[in-house]
């Protein structure tokens, strides 16, 4: 037995959870400039939800902002005082794909438990619902199957795609802070067979031990040619977890805040330091991004950082592909090694 | 650490005593203005602190002091950019923000009975000092002792009492090499890594601990393999650019090692799985 919302109840059940349960309810919407992303649900645009294919934008700005208030450093006369940036804003983001849902576990295994675990992230996290929808058709350049990243896990509550609703799949504990009773129906459906394939296959098998044998691979410096190191492929993507902190002052002449920024690997500065860069060609740092994506994260943690959803590649204003790059690196590999 | 604690938040702490090394080398001697944290701190020579320079920023800076020094440690910072400028404009009584130790320092216990040949170059001797501090503490324990520093001048001379100091005790071999000699410059004038060869140093039963720019360092690894060295027999402390000091913020990144939770040392076993050049 599981519970079934009927289609023109969609609106009125997020509006409720948003009214009664008092929850920041996230959506992805379709934005003026034909872009899409997730954003609070409002009046304005309500009409404009979006569930036609994955967003352009990832949800991962709702628990790692693009700029965020860490720390305000207060003076005083003899001391100072270092006051801790506390939100507790109860949310729920509805639309997450298999790809984000995978996404937000990645990172939370990075900012909850490798190396111990980070605050911000946690205080966001833990006050955070998720109700996934499945994909009825293939999104632009994605390969979930390839990243076995296909199957829904890590959601509170997955919206099934029907002919006239969803059938809705609990998928942890706290569901029922999710549940309504008007809305809700008992139902004996089940959920759907996988959807369609995608187009886009990647074999993934050792994967990262064959990237690691082809880091002086040629493809490096024929792709980075035309790579803009413009960094659109770590913002949008879903897993890009990187940032940097820096410090203002107020302008009251001595107090300081500290803020927390994403940061790019495509950008020059990313490395820099008094003796020089680190990544100094684009060449390495494109190599950076697709084997941090592809290798690194999986030697580590047996995990791969990518969640196929091809976000990069769409969004990539010079056609630079990881998939192809991997695709050329297992077809012509390096010799003798 | 209190379970809802930012591990990002820094601990205050207080400058007791701020030296003038170098022209751009200043040492700060600070301690925890908390009681407590300040009791329970302690490290291993090679760890880093991240220290914050409120309304600047925060920077990675390596122990220079000797772990076995109680209530306070020493910080000496290289005045490059715009924390460390800024910190430089501090006096005593001031307030910083300090988080650490971080990272994996030298593996000294496991020198016992061995011979170690320090290798430092510039300000890299902020950390091989902690390590020499650890060592001289209990040098019963080790074999023969060698130290090669290199610096641009001997104006640009760190710790150069110390240095004196353990010259004068005669426990350690000490070789000291400017790049640009001045006229009164009694010492070798060159590179510390044409020294190795001349220094007539044991290869069995040697560990060899080195922190200086990547230039000096690879250079030093390869005279020391010319001579016959393995290297499983070096311990390298890495640069990188870190935010965070906890493996999340991505800087120090180099393959899947994050070198402010895997390093700032690693052997020479694993720097060769490494991708040093652009990695």
């Amino acid at each position: 037995m599981g519970y079934f919302l009927k289609k023109n109840n969609l609106l009125p059940y997020l509006e409720f959870l948003q009214k009664e349960k008092n929850l920041n309810v996230i959506v992805p919407v379709l934005n003026r400039n034909s872009a899409s992303c997730f954003e609070e649900l409002s009046d304005a645009n309500a009409k404009n939800i979006f569930l036609d294919s994955r967003t352009w934008f990832s949800p991962k700005k709702f628990f790692l902002p693009n700029r965020e208030r860490e720390f305000l450093f207060e003076k005083k006369a003899s001391s100072l005082e270092i006051h801790e940036t506390i939100k507790h804003s109860q949310k729920v983001i509805f639309g997450m794909r298999s790809c984000d849902l995978h996404a937000l576990n990645v990172l939370d295994k990075l900012f909850l438990d490798f190396y111990g675990y980070d605050l911000l992230y946690r205080n966001k996290r833990h006050t955070t619902l998720t109700i996934g929808i499945d994909c009825k058709k293939e999104s632009e350049n994605c390969f979930c199957e390839s990243m076995q990243t296909d199957k829904p896990d890590f959601f509170d509550l997955f919206f099934w795609e029907k002919k006239d609703g969803y059938f809705i799949e609990i998928g942890s504990e706290r569901w029922e802070e999710l549940y309504c009773k008007k809305f809700f129906e008992e139902t004996r459906e089940t959920k759907n067979k996988s959807a369609e394939k995608c187009k886009t296959r990647l074999n993934t098998k050792e994967l990262e031990k064959i990237f690691e044998k082809n880091f002086e691979h040629k493809i490096w410096e024929s792709e980075s040619e035309r790579c803009l190191s413009c960094s659109a492929c770590t913002q949008v993507c879903p897993t890009c977890y990187c940032f940097t902190i820096k410090d203002f002052f107020l302008l009251d002449g001595k107090n300081s805040e500290r803020y927390r920024e994403w940061d790019s690997c495509q950008l020059q500065q990313f490395t820099k330091v008094h003796g020089g860069i680190f990544r100094q060609s684009r060449k390495s740092r494109l190599r950076q991004f697709v084997m941090h994506k592809l290798s690194y994260y999986k030697q580590e943690h047996n995990l791969h950082l990518c969640v196929g959803c091809g976000r990069c590649i769409s969004v990539c204003p010079v056609q630079i592909s990881l998939v192809q790059i991997a695709k050329e690196i297992q077809k012509n590999p390096l010799e003798g090694k | 650490m209190h379970e809802f604690e930012s591990p990002l938040k820094p601990e205050l702490a207080e400058i007791t005593r701020v030296k003038t090394e170098t022209g751009s080398l200043k040492t700060f001697t600070v301690s925890f203005s908390d009681k407590k944290t300040l009791k329970k701190f302690s490290f291993a020579p090679g760890k880093f602190m991240m220290v914050s320079i409120f309304g600047f920023g925060e920077m990675p800076i390596s122990i220079s002091s000797s772990p076995y020094q109680k209530h306070s440690l020493q910080l000496t910072v290289n005045a490059v950019g715009n924390i460390s400028r800024a910190m430089h404009l501090l006096k005593t009584g001031d307030k910083i923000g300090l988080r650490g130790p971080f990272g994996r320092g030298y593996p000294i216990q496991r020198f016992r009975k061995k011979n170690i040949v320090f290798f430092s170059g510039g300000c890299g001797m902020a950390s091989i000092r902690s390590a020499v501090y650890a060592v001289n503490a209990k040098k019963e324990l080790f074999g023969k002792l060698f130290l090669f520093h290199g610096c641009k001048s001997p104006q640009e001379l760190l710790f150069r009492e110390d240095i004196e100091k353990w010259e004068k005790e005669g426990d350690f071999n000490i070789f000291v090499s400017v790049d640009n000699p001045t006229p009164d410059w009694k010492g070798y004038s060159g590179f510390p890594t044409d020294l190795i060869a001349r220094a007539n140093l044991p290869v069995e039963n040697t560990v060899v601990l080195l922190c200086g720019p990547q230039i000096m360092m690879n250079i030093a690894m390869q005279k020391f393999k010319d001579i016959g060295f393995k290297p499983e027999q070096f311990f390298v402390s890495m640069e990188r650019l870190m935010h965070c000091g906890i493996g999340k913020c991505g800087h120090c990144n180099i393959g899947k090692e994050f070198v402010c939770v895997h390093g700032p040392v690693f052997s020479g076993t694993e720097l060769e799985k490494m991708h040093l050049a652009e990695g």
